[in-house]
């Protein structure tokens, strides 16, 4: 596996684990619970834009690589 | 009139009329009585047998002294609701046993209490050494409540400092194959929902004896087919293993590129996850 291969999967994991809190936030009933999961969610999604950008500048570095 | 019919009549009236009196009289007659209104409550079934068996008995002097075996207790609990100083007298207050560690003992002597009693009383309550009591007191229904020494309270999360997340109390929402729908409103969920998950864990409604799904949306059953082994839920275990790697991730990444911008990228990022994961953690865990 190459890096750029190794940081878009690493990527896709947050997308989802990014999606599951938004589920989790929906389901929770207590109110400090979905607070918690919200916040958790919206720095998920901060790191997540980080390692996009990441992603596309590793894809121009090494453009052999990319399937 | 014969006999027999007249018994009829007697009984069904009056246990008509003790079911509406212990109804009024309240629910906490029977699991805190005290001597009063346990000694009330013996008198007004005397009295109910007598009017419905004694038939050279008036019917109505019996509903006489069972109005004011009624109306006495219900007017000493409602002034006694009122007043803190009729309550002291008609409920009595309680009596310590022990305090700041030391027993009483003029209050035992006072409850005609031998120490073989207290100490039966706190071995009752799972305590063995006096020495770890701090303060017991013998409530005037009869009870003993201790509070143990604050070493020896059982081990709670405030203690040791850990944060926990709030629980709400779970809904059951399948019972005996069928679908409850209100518990299952209260939890802002739907019949669709509950498909969903049933066929997620391949089983289907028919088979489950009992399912609850606890306020983030859990759902846990029990089958009627014990044989079968149903997977406990996985959504939160797994969101939290996929975070935990993607933080180690994030640290290899930073290690591994030589770009300096984009490890400081990585650095940050990896740190934050890890906030974020600790914030997280005792939602998930539990």
């Amino acid at each position: 596996m190459t890096v750029g291969s190794q940081v878009k999967s690493c990527y896709s994991s947050l997308k989802s684990a990014d999606a599951q809190l938004g589920i989790l936030a929906n389901k929770a009933q207590d109110q400090e619970t979905r607070q918690t999961y919200q916040d958790v969610q919206n720095i998920i999604s901060e790191i997540k834009e980080d390692l996009q950008k990441e992603v596309i500048r590793i894809g121009q570095e090494e453009p052999q690589y990319k399937n | 009139m014969p006999e027999w019919i007249n018994i009829l009549l007697r009984s069904t009236g009056s246990l008509v009329i003790l079911f509406l009196f212990t109804k009024w009289l309240g629910k906490k007659q029977l699991s805190e009585m005290n001597v009063f209104e346990y000694i009330t409550g013996i008198v007004i079934g005397s009295i109910v047998a007598f009017i419905a068996a004694d038939l050279d008995g008036n019917v109505f002097h019996g509903l006489l002294a069972l109005s004011v075996w009624f109306i006495i207790p219900f007017a000493a609990e409602f002034l006694s609701q009122k007043s803190k100083t009729f309550r002291n007298i008609i409920e009595g207050k309680g009596t310590v046993f022990i305090q700041d560690g030391k027993i009483m003992e003029d209050n035992l002597k006072k409850e005609r209490y031998t120490t073989d009693d207290l100490l039966e009383k706190l071995r009752d309550k799972n305590i063995f050494r006096v020495a770890d009591v701090e303060f017991a007191v013998l409530e005037s229904s009869g009870a003993l409540s201790v509070l143990p020494k604050k070493e020896n309270q059982p081990l709670t999360a405030k203690i040791i400092g850990m944060t926990v997340a709030p629980e709400k109390e779970s809904q059951t929402v399948i019972m005996d194959g069928k679908v409850l729908m209100e518990p299952l409103a209260n939890l802002s969920l739907n019949t669709n929902w509950l498909e969903t998950e049933l066929d997620k864990m391949n089983i289907s409604i028919e088979n489950v004896f009992l399912g609850q799904a606890d306020s983030d949306g859990q759902l846990t059953v029990d089958l009627y087919d014990d044989k079968i082994s149903v997977p406990g839920p996985s959504e939160k275990p797994l969101l939290f293993a996929t975070l935990k790697k993607c933080q180690a991730d994030l640290e290899l990444f930073a290690l591994a590129t030589e770009n300096q911008q984009a490890k400081q990228v990585y650095q940050t990022n990896s740190n934050k996850l890890q906030h974020a994961i600790d914030l997280i953690a005792p939602y998930l865990k539990s």
